[in-house]
């Protein structure tokens, strides 16, 4: 199991979550400049939200019928609170010091985790998630589950979706202006109000997905299991280039193989053996965030932006 | 000059112009004005009779409030409020000797005060009623009360108000114009702008005029009525009387805002700084004395912990606008730094015992190492990489304290376990474990910790506001402004911030060696990114804000409340974080200022003298250059 | 400047004709874009120089490759014979301050306090004298007070340095802000458009502002719209179109010159579609505001067409600007922005206006 392809696949389907979520964080920056903290949060729910659709279901129902429910009860939860942040959190702090709205996302947030923890049934502990199955596939000498099947197929569909709808719509096009100059995108007719909406929806839309995959491959969702993933997320946006939709999922990718591989390989560079393994890859994958800010602090695929006098 | 908020919300009217009748508007209720003020005293007195009869049957509810003829639990609450809004009422109405009450004359600080008292009343009510199974289980005494609160808020509600004038700026006008869009909400939103009661813009008189033993005395009552309301609340026994306590306190201070006499008072205070600076310790080392309890010392303890992290906090936050999520990390480095070389058995240098000298500066180095480390790569990059980067580091220590166990990782920190069984710190031969006597009182354990931590504090407050007002405080805030404008001031942006981030890390390893000893053990749990109690990241973020960004009486008061409510709402619990999340959303939304936002009060009062002092000061310079730029 | 207090100063107005401030070819390039191509421009010491161009000439982006806030992508910029580093802090160390278009006060401090920041590279004290606050920390905190009023006083501020920079009015936020430079003790001041918003009385204040400034031997580089201003107060001035300098020389060779002329107004040039008058003076005057209109206009058309990537470079050519100023459009710049004097008139500004318009004003 240890073998490098086999860790190049781990890294990629972690990566791939990773990036999905990355998107969330990337868009709403690129566009409003702000660090939408909550965005853990709104994976979280997407998951409870799919949960949530398979509990309502007759049992023993066959899940691969089901999991297009879930993602659609999935999503219509994350959407309907990543656009209600926007509209009753966020929006009314445009203009605001630059610390207003992070510490609301922050207090957002907690809240939102604490909802859940305090009123979803059962959601002290964690909640299981129905498999897709448990027999991997063989390539070769790399075994794949079905689930990871599912989140790479999500995130190619979610990734070729998006970059059609940014590059051929006018709403995408428009995107595309406000996060270059909103004041001007303004001018030019765009309402950039609901741009600014639509990436979080999308942002939301992205996540759910990310949180059905993340409770098929781990087979269980906890309420606090937001604040981990969106903070590799974010980490794997700047990775990226923050700002850029596609350097979110090559920074999600790389994120995802660099800590697969630290697991595997740090433990056996001499006078690292204790590094190794799964407690320290958080750690690894910070190392790499602050490398690559070191050497390229624009990230992988992000443009250097001129100072503003 | 150390007390500057982020925004200020409405521009400061000036000292000395008229009185702005114009903006006295209606009231609530439409009474005739005799009646109106009639029915406050009627109400005064029914409520203060009111609270020497026996509200219920029996002594199952606590405080026993069964008694007639001496008040008692909550009654003794609804007595002072209402003695309160008696002579605050008195000195509206312009009765002599006691119009100093309310220097600005507003009759808004009797409606509020009135409101606390009724609510305070009322909530004792009903919380019998609720607690006991029914309105039968109030005597007499009960109704009385109700009813008397009530005629005194109802009477209150019709004396005339003082309305906030609208934002000069015209700021209000737009987002009137920009709800029109959905139409109730339109309706609502006007009457609550157009109800807005005015907090204390009113003009009030300058209390410099006032004898110079008046303002002394008024700093030393103010400072022993602060800590006399400060221990009465921490050692209410059950949670109703806080809860009353709280609803209480809260109208009180906003009435006494109302009435201008905090701005008065921080007039003085700002007068008389050094003076001010001293009650307000003596008043702090007083508080073991007078609540001589080691419960409530412990308490003390963590709170002048928990402030003086935020304190730290507000120079990387408040001053220097960086946002440092991972702040309580450094907390840590401190604590487990002075672990380490505190001769615990569990430390890897177990033989190793430094005096507390040496270990607060072990401490202190740890952080500022790691301050450096984190700071130095990211503080060259916009400021959104900061808060990611800290964020990170939080964990980083969090995951590596958990692991550096010997098992997943190098044997440092005995990871979950933690460093346990740290001695007692001595200092100057002085062992802070033993209980000592002093005169009639012993101070114990936490009582000395205490006083110990109060020095840390001081010295932090000292650096704070020295560090703020010199020219690299004026850099940090300059940088907190607009960071490209101060570099082309001159301004060596990621040297002034690098400063301020390892100032502000190595102030939170100082108090951590602190944290180590009181606690007697040093384990990963408290040193996240959120958490339950303080302190953790979040928290202490919340305290900064929550306080006053950019003060030094904030976020220490933000910390004391973010300790002590939940310490004191215990039914709370499960919910506790959640009610915390929303607060900090509220506060955003609604007073991004903070509790203490005003830096300036100083200064309304200076708007048109200012340039008194400053032109003679500066005659003969002023001719010279006058003679150059002619 | 010559005040009893300050230390490090020159000696009042170094003799003319001394280069302060020598940039040669300039070249600022976006991506694709170049914003400044090959711009060289003396400043001489106690001149005043002008630098003028129709919006997204690429002037305010020529000051921040001065400053230091961009890096040119070719060409050298020196202060008294040594290259400038290209960092804005060290820029101004070495005595080279500046305004800015939109302005950036530091709104939550004080009118003193603003200024105090400007002295920030003329005194040394760090961290610990502050903590330690020594008689030498508080002499050196005493003395840039000091110098801090001295400046309100000159630009007229003093009565209100204890209000918060927020609260002052527009034309005393533009004062406050050259006052925060001059604490800098700069040799060259560089004023991005010092009187934009201002009305008449105002801007003639700043006029008198800025000869002051030059009386205490500090030479200045002002761009500025209002040409009037321009006209009256620089000794030298340069025309920026496109990036490019087109002309320098002294007001009256650049208001006669037809290139000048032919940016600002467009070509072809046609009598009918050219600006107008203010028509209230009894002198005919081609009204600034108006040339500025037309000014705008005609450069858009004229980016489009004749540079060498046509599409992309008209699309780009105000955007530089953009990147250079993202609030510029929050600006109350009526010149500018606003489109609302349509009079028809003058056909022919060459006929040399801007003399009789100083003789009026002085």
């Amino acid at each position: 199991m240890h073998t490098l392809p086999q860790q190049l696949a781990n890294g990629l389907f972690l990566g791939s979550m990773y990036g999905l979520i990355a998107i969330g964080y990337t868009m709403v920056y690129g566009i409003v400049q702000l660090i939408n903290f909550a965005h853990g949060e709104i994976f979280m729910t997407g998951a409870f939200g799919a949960l949530t659709v398979w509990n309502c279901l007759p049992d023993g129902m066959n899940i691969w019928a089901a999991l297009p429910l879930m993602l659609i009860g999935g999503a219509i939860v994350s959407v309907l609170i990543a656009v209600g942040a926007e509209r009753f959190a966020y929006r009314p702090l445009r203009g605001a010091p630059r610390l207003a709205p992070l510490i609301t996302a922050i207090g957002l947030s907690l809240a939102l985790q604490q909802a859940i923890f305090v009123w979803y049934p059962g959601a002290d502990n964690a909640k299981d998630f129905p498999q897709l199955g448990t027999h991997p596939y063989h390539l070769g000498s790399i075994a794949i589950q079905r689930n990871d099947i599912f989140l790479v197929a999500a995130a190619v569909v979610c990734m070729v979706g998006l970059a059609a709808f940014v590059r051929t719509s006018r709403t995408g096009r428009a995107m595309q202006a406000t996060a270059q100059d909103p004041d001007t995108a303004q001018l030019m007719g765009i309402d950039t109000n609901r741009i600014i909406v639509i990436a979080f929806a999308i942002g939301g839309l992205f996540a759910a997905v990310a949180g059905v995959a993340f409770g098929l491959k781990y087979g269980q969702i906890t309420y606090n299991m937001g604040f981990q993933a969106g903070l590799k997320a974010f980490t794997a946006a700047v990775l990226g280039g923050i700002g850029n939709i596609y350097g979110a999922m090559l920074g999600g990718l790389v994120l995802g193989i660099a800590e697969a591989c630290a697991t595997a390989y740090i433990a056996n560079i001499p006078g690292m053996h204790q590094l190794g393994g799964q407690g320290w890859a958080n750690v690894w994958a910070f190392v790499l965030l602050i490398v690559v800010l070191l050497v390229r602090p624009q990230g992988l695929l992000g443009e250097r932006v001129a100072d503003r006098a | 000059m150390t007390d500057i908020p982020l925004t200020e919300p409405l521009q400061p009217t000036p000292l000395g112009t008229t009185h702005p009748d114009a903006a006295r508007s209606d009231s609530f209720v439409t009474l005739p004005p005799g009646v109106a003020r009639i029915a406050t005293l009627v109400g005064v007195a029914g409520t203060i009779v009111s609270t020497f009869m026996s509200w219920t049957y029996t002594s199952a509810f606590p405080g026993d409030l069964t008694v007639n003829g001496y008040p008692g639990g909550l009654q003794v609450l609804t007595l002072i409020g209402a003695i309160l809004t008696g002579l605050v009422a008195l000195g509206a109405f312009g009765v002599k000797g006691l119009t100093w009450l309310v220097p600005n004359r507003s009759p808004n600080a009797v409606l509020l005060l009135a409101a606390g008292t009724f609510a305070t009343t009322w909530y004792a009510v009903i919380a019998i009623a609720q607690e006991l199974g029914g309105l039968a289980n109030l005597n007499p005494g009960g109704f009385v009360a109700a009813v008397a609160s009530l005629v005194l808020l109802v009477g209150t509600l019709g004396l005339p108000i003082d309305r906030q004038p609208l934002d000069p700026s015209g700021a209000e006008y737009y987002e009137l114009g920009r709800l029109s869009e959905n139409g109730p909400a339109r309706g609502t939103y006007r009457w609550l702008r157009q109800a807005r009661l005015n907090h204390g813009e009113l003009p009030v008189p300058d209390p410099a005029r006032a004898p110079a033993w008046v303002q002394y005395l008024t700093i030393v009552v103010v400072a022993a009525a602060g800590v006399k309301v400060l221990t009465y609340g921490l050692a209410t026994g059950y949670t109703e009387l806080f809860i009353g306590y709280l609803i209480l306190v809260v109208f009180t201070l906003w009435a006494f805002i109302a009435a201008g006499l905090t701005r008065q008072f921080s007039k003085i205070t700002a007068d008389h700084r050094p003076f001010a600076a001293l009650m307000g310790v003596v008043a702090a080392v007083a508080y073991p004395f007078v609540q001589n309890n080691e419960h409530w010392a412990n308490l003390g303890v963590n709170i002048l912990i928990f402030g003086t992290v935020a304190l730290g906090l507000n120079i990387v936050v408040g001053l220097t606008g960086l946002l440092d999520l991972g702040y309580v990390a450094f907390l840590g480095v401190g604590a487990y730094a002075a672990a380490l070389v505190s001769g615990s058995q569990y430390s890897i240098w177990s033989g190793v015992e430094f005096p507390f000298w040496a270990a607060a500066l072990t401490g202190m180095a740890a952080s500022l190492v790691f301050g450096v480390l984190i700071g130095a790569p990211t503080l060259r990059l916009r400021g959104d990489y900061l808060a990611i980067v800290t964020l990170g580091f939080g964990e980083i220590f969090r995951i590596a304290v958990n692991n550096l166990d010997g098992v997943s990782g190098p044997k440092v920190t005995n990871g979950p376990n933690g460093i346990s069984q740290i001695p007692d710190l001595s200092v100057f031969g002085y062992n802070l474990g033993d209980p000592h006597q002093f005169g009639s009182i012993t101070l114990g354990r936490f009582a000395n910790y205490y006083l110990l931590m109060l020095v840390i504090t001081v010295i932090v407050v000292l650096v704070f506001t020295r560090a703020s007002d010199s020219r690299i405080g004026r850099s940090w805030i300059a940088i907190r402004e607009d960071e490209t404008a101060a570099t082309a001031m001159g301004i060596n942006g990621f040297r002034v911030k690098l400063i301020a981030f390892a100032l502000g890390a190595s102030l939170a390893g100082l108090a951590g060696t602190v944290s180590a000893h009181v606690t007697y053990s040093v384990v990963p749990n408290p040193y996240q990114f959120s958490g339950a109690a303080p302190p953790n990241s979040a928290f202490l973020l919340a305290a900064v804000v929550l306080g006053g960004m950019g003060t030094v009486s904030g976020p220490v008061l933000g910390a004391a409340l973010l300790y002590i409510v939940p310490e004191k709402l215990g039914f709370l619990q499960r919910y506790e974080l959640f009610a915390f999340g929303v607060t900090l959303i509220l506060i955003m939304r609604f007073r991004p200022e903070g509790i203490i936002p005003n830096r300036r009060r100083k200064l309304e009062f200076h708007q048109d003298e200012a340039l008194l002092p400053a032109q003679q000061a500066l005659g003969d310079g002023t001719a010279a250059l006058g003679k150059a730029g002619a | 400047m010559t005040t009893t207090t300050s230390t490090t100063t020159e000696p009042a107005r170094t003799p003319d004709g001394t280069p302060l401030l020598e940039a040669s070819g300039v070249i600022m390039r976006f991506g694709g874009l170049t914003a400044v191509r090959d711009v060289s421009l003396t400043v001489n010491s106690g001149e005043i120089v002008g630098l003028i161009g129709p919006n997204g000439a690429g002037k305010t982006t020529f000051f921040n490759c001065l400053t230091g806030l961009y890096i040119p992508t070719e060409g050298s910029v020196t202060y008294k014979g040594t290259v400038l580093p290209p960092k804005p802090h060290l820029v101004t160390k070495a005595g080279v301050a500046r305004t800015f278009q939109n302005i950036r006060l530091f709104a939550n401090m004080t009118v003193l306090e603003n200024v105090l920041v400007g002295r920030h590279t003329r005194t040394r004290e760090g961290l610990i004298s502050a903590l330690i606050r020594g008689p030498g920390y508080h002499r050196a905190e005493a003395r840039s007070r000091e110098r801090a009023m001295e400046l309100l006083e000159f630009t007229g501020l003093a009565a209100k340095a204890d209000h918060l920079a927020r609260n002052l009015p527009y034309g005393e936020q533009r004062k406050l802000e050259i006052a925060r430079a001059l604490a800098s003790e700069p040799g060259l001041l560089l004023l991005d458009e010092p009187t934009a918003g201002m009305n008449p009385q105002e801007t003639r204040a700043t006029e008198e502002l800025v000869f002051a400034i030059r009386d205490q031997g500090i030479a200045v580089l002002v761009i500025e719209h209002d040409m009037r201003f321009i006209f009256n107060l620089c000794d030298r001035v340069a025309v920026l179109v496109q990036g490019e300098k087109l002309v320098e020389g002294t007001s009256e060779v650049v208001q006669n010159d037809e290139r000048v002329v032919a940016a600002y107004l467009g070509e072809p040039f046609e009598p009918e579609a050219a600006p107008a008058t203010a028509g209230s003076g009894p002198a005919a005057e081609p009204a600034p505001e108006a040339a500025e209109e037309s000014a705008e206009e005609s450069a858009e058309e004229a980016a489009a067409e004749p540079a060498g990537e046509p599409a992309e470079e008209g699309a780009a050519e105000p955007a530089a600007e953009t990147v250079a100023e993202p609030e510029e459009g929050r600006d109350p710049e009526p010149a500018a922005e606003s489109h609302p004097e349509p009079t028809p008139a003058d056909p022919d500004p060459e006929a040399g206006p801007g003399t009789q318009e100083q003789e009026n004003d002085r």
